[in-house]
């Protein structure tokens, strides 16, 4: 399962964003491998839609969690039809925190919003 | 001529300046284009005419045909389009209704159906002038396709009054395009003067004539003035602040009595914008 994290840089010891279509890097934490890749987001200068840009790159890395900070009902739309599930980082600032909290079921799952915006045939 | 009202974020008296002038020059058609708030009918409070819905396309993708060669999301440069290993998604928020990603496809998965995002009306004020407005829907993205509906209908008046979204969105840009000049309504506050700087960058990158209108006069500090001065930005008029005008406001009957002096201030206004336009000016 690979867990996404919104972050403020390169390096798997950077700090959170607080933002999540607009965040500086995304951390992609592998739970079987217990390994981490960063890319930076190329999503954070998007004039337009750049929460969905970055649930796409979510879907290309094989997101099955994202752990970030409030997300836009559009992209939360997006990544509930993309099967992705969402948990809030709430006040925790380091990823490898988020990671332990979340995997101990301590993290609060976001409210999924409703389906009226996808149109799947 | 046509004049855009604007200002550098809500509330700073546009749709006063706006609907003053609308009401105290009734040959002019006033032209609602702050569509996701337009709230000068609530002083024109005009007989409407006529409904018109807007609508726009959006894609809707048939996942049984799709063999997800993500050809549609790489195309997409509103990135409206999400294509994964199994299933292709597209946001009709999002997307601009190009009509580009049916092309690009190669299994004839994406249909286009419509929806409407809101409405164009026209109408007569209760001063007998003209008056177009645009409303977008609650929960809307963009009010640029409900802009461009009304910059395609029938406008012969010599005189455009054009309450344009504030900020420097997109749709305040399509609002100000075409129009002979801008006048930037503020206020005399530093926060309205740093919204202010963005604007008049917005105006000068697009080469557009503009002046200021300087709301809530006597309040605030000097910052605004000061900085008209040093960019040379000719200040057309000065609305003096009054607890009068702000209760008229909030209860809807700002236009019923408009004192002498403020008549004065306000042809004074047009008077500088037909100047600035190139025109003749007025009596004051
Ligand atoms: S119609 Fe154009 S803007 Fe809309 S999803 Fe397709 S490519 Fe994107
Ligand atoms: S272009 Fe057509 S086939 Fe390819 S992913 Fe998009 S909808 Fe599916």
């Amino acid at each position: 399962m690979i867990v996404a994290l919104c972050s403020t840089g390169f390096d798997d010891q950077a700090e959170l964003d607080s933002r999540f279509g607009r965040c500086s890097h995304f951390l992609f934490f592998d739970t079987d491998q217990r390994t981490f890749k960063t890319v930076s987001n190329s999503a954070k200068d998007a004039s337009g839609g750049a929460g969905a840009q970055a649930v796409q790159i979510l879907v290309n890395f094989g997101t099955g969690v994202l752990i970030a900070p409030d997300v836009g009902p559009q992209a939360m739309d997006a990544l509930q039809a993309m099967n992705i599930s969402v948990f809030r980082q709430g006040s925790i600032t380091l990823p490898d925190k988020a990671i332990k909290a979340w995997e101990n079921h301590r993290l609060e799952e976001q409210q999924k919003a409703s389906v009226a915006g996808m149109h799947r045939a | 001529m046509k004049a855009a009202i604007l200002s550098g974020k809500g509330g700073t008296g546009k749709t006063t300046v706006s609907t003053h002038l609308a009401a105290l020059f009734p040959d002019a058609l006033y032209v609602d284009m702050d569509v996701e708030e337009p709230n000068g009918d609530l002083f024109l409070n005009p007989e409407w005419n006529d409904r018109i819905p807007v609508s726009v396309i959006y894609p809707e993708i048939d996942n049984d045909k799709c063999t997800h060669c993500r050809n549609c999301a790489a195309f997409c440069r509103f990135n409206a389009l999400i294509a994964g290993k199994a299933l292709t998604i597209s946001m009709k928020e999002i997307c601009h209704g190009c009509g580009g990603c049916a092309l690009v496809c190669p299994s004839d998965a994406i249909r286009y159906r419509e929806r409407i995002i809101g409405y164009v009306s026209r109408g007569i004020t209760r001063f007998g002038s003209p008056i177009i407005s645009g409303k977008m829907d609650v929960g809307e993205f963009s009010g640029v396709p409900l802009i461009d509906r009304i910059r395609t209908m029938d406008r012969t008046e010599a005189l455009q009054i054009i309450d344009s979204p504030p900020g420097t969105s997109c749709t305040t840009v399509a609002a100000v395009e075409g129009c002979d000049l801008a006048v930037i309504v503020t206020e005399p506050t530093p926060f309205a003067l740093s919204d202010m700087k963005r604007t008049v960058e917005m105006l000068r990158t697009m080469k557009l004539p503009f002046a200021v209108v300087i709301n809530k006069a006597g309040m605030g500090d000097r910052g605004v003035y000061d900085y008209c001065r040093d960019e040379s930005i000719d200040i057309l008029g000065e609305i003096p602040f009054s607890l009068e005008l702000a209760g008229a406001y909030a209860t809807g009957v700002m236009l019923d009595s408009v004192s002498p002096q403020l008549q004065k201030e306000y042809r004074k206004i047009m008077d500088g914008m037909k100047r600035k336009a190139g025109m003749p000016g007025v009596a004051v």
